[in-house]
């Protein structure tokens, strides 16, 4: 009884999908476009929050040396406080291997300033107990002796961080928005779904159809018309980084190139068809519940 | 089987469709409800499938008193009652069976089963050779066998149609008729509402007749001075 219950109710989903192509097409379109704003976004962040703390433990405190300090006894000296967690030696050659990955178009005008060369410099990662002693220990820091000048980083990391979230709060306002308009154009291509099947409403009734019934193929046609949305919306996102990823291959961006390496796990990919599906529900429910069928 | 006591139904303050009606219809018998236009044949059938509440007094099917059934309740009455329009009231886009299949599936009738059920009705209205065809392609009498075989298909105690020759030619309404006939033979119950006298008068039938939304003529009349106020109170 049951599996003709589900058959039944899928089967009559289908033929309202049908019943109004057009509709149902603006429908989906507009769920997959709600979905694929906050996507992307998403995407983006997602993969620079991954650089922002990728590889290494962002430094809170960056030290230049002078060109005759002891690098490894300034960095020790450093270790030593309680706050500090680590302490990494940036040698001559691998700023210079930084400077060229960030600045790609100076390379050559660096190679022409021969003898130039940079400064040893010392990132100090303070622990995360102590983060809020940063301006301290970059004080004392600043006073031992081989010590140029010092800048404290964590403000920026702090700053970027708020930044990301910022945006990825106006990326879901402006999805929630796009949302309830896809939920407002289920609803109305639900509405006109109901109006045209009327008269067979009508005879399910007669026939002793009951209101779970008659209603269950609609809510299931504006289901199964979010999921589809929430799909299209996960394919394009898929598309979308795989185009990124190859316009960055044939001409790489010294950030862009380093960060776009990783799409949706399973789970939050997941989320994009099952979102759609319940907006889609709930358009139609908003519609089929409104008044008497 | 069907009992109405002092039934009236109101449509506002000035248009009374049904004035204080009473009758009894037995288990078997085969009736006719007529009367000229606006008598209020149609609304004497929509109370009696519960389309419609009375203003006053009571009905009771198969020992239901329908007036206070739960609306939770209503579709399981509904499927123990065929019914039939005069505009048949069949689904264009699908075809003869699954017009059929479509009422099985509400009772959760196994696939199977609904095609043979189909089948059956189908041959009993002499329309089973016309199983895939589209309402579209049948003639009005076809299509109202279609519909008379969709009544029947779940199998209803009793079987109401509404005008079901109206749109027929004399010929196809009396094998209509005989087809109502042959399945009232079979234990339905079956009450048709129709203006159409001759008709009445070949079939030879039980007759209510109708006039202003008054009962004037049952051969079988329900007990005199029964008021309302005195009939059974029966629960849902």
């Amino acid at each position: 009884m049951i599996r003709v219950a589900v058959r039944h109710a899928f089967a009559e989903a289908w033929s309202i999908a049908r019943s109004g192509p057009g509709l149902t097409a603006v429908a989906v379109g507009l769920i997959a476009v709600a979905l694929y704003i906050p996507g992307i976004v998403l995407l983006l962040t997602q993969n620079v929050a991954r650089l922002a703390s990728s590889a290494e433990e962002p430094a809170s405190i960056v030290a230049t040396l002078l060109p005759s300090a002891d690098a490894r006894s300034v960095a020790q000296a450093i270790a030593a406080a309680p706050e500090v967690a680590q302490v990494r030696i940036v040698g001559p050659a691998a700023a210079r291997r930084r400077f060229e990955r960030t600045f790609p178009d100076l390379k050559e005008a660096l190679a022409t300033l021969e003898g130039m060369e940079f400064p040893t410099s010392l990132e100090v990662v303070l622990r995360p107990q102590s983060a809020e002693k940063g301006s301290a220990v970059a004080a004392a820091v600043a006073r031992r002796p081989g010590v140029d000048q010092v800048q404290e980083e964590a403000p920026f990391e702090v700053r970027f961080r708020d930044f990301l979230k910022i945006v990825r709060r106006t990326a879901f306002a402006l999805g929630a928005l796009l949302c309830a308009a896809a939920v407002l154009s289920v609803a109305s291509a639900v509405r006109l779904a109901l109006d045209q099947h009327r008269d067979e409403i009508e005879i399910m009734r007669l026939m002793g159809a009951t209101e779970t019934k008659i209603r269950t193929p609609f809510w299931l046609h504006g289901a199964l018309e979010g999921a589809v949305g929430g799909a299209f919306a996960l394919l394009l996102l898929a598309g979308t980084y795989v185009a990124a990823g190859r316009v960055l291959a044939a001409s790489p961006h010294p950030v862009l190139s380093l960060f776009w390496v990783r799409f949706f796990s399973a789970g939050t990919a997941a989320l994009f068809p099952l979102s759609g599906a319940v907006a889609g529900f709930i358009g139609a429910a908003l519609s089929v519940g409104k008044a008497r069928l | 089987m069907i009992q109405v006591f002092h039934v009236s139904k109101e449509y506002g303050r000035y248009r009374h469709a049904l004035t204080d009606v009473s009758f009894t219809i037995n288990k078997g018998e085969f009736v006719f409800l007529t009367g000229p236009s606006g008598a209020g044949k149609t609304t004497l059938l929509r109370l009696l499938f519960r389309d419609e509440l009375p203003t006053e007094g009571q009905i009771v099917v198969n020992g239901r008193n329908i007036g206070v059934l739960p609306s939770s309740r209503l579709p399981y009455f509904r499927r123990t009652v065929g019914i039939v329009f005069q505009d048949f009231k069949l689904i264009g886009r699908k075809t003869v069976f699954e017009n059929l299949a479509f009422v099985q599936t509400i009772l959760g009738t196994p696939p199977a089963e609904q095609k043979r059920r189909a089948y059956q009705v189908l041959k009993q209205v002499g329309l089973h050779y016309r199983m895939n065809a589209y309402p579209s392609e049948l003639s009005g009498g076809e299509q109202q066998r279609v519909a008379i075989a969709r009544a029947l298909v779940n199998e209803p105690q009793l079987l109401l149609a509404d005008e079901p020759t109206g749109n027929l030619d004399p010929a196809l309404s009396e094998e209509i008729m005989h087809l109502f006939a042959e399945i009232n033979l079979r234990g339905t119950v079956v009450v048709i509402a129709t203006h159409d006298v001759d008709l009445i008068r070949r079939m030879g039938k039980r007759v209510l007749t109708l006039d202003h939304g008054r009962l004037r003529e049952d051969p079988v009349r329900a007990p005199a001075g029964l008021a309302a106020r005195e009939a059974p109170f029966l629960p849902a």
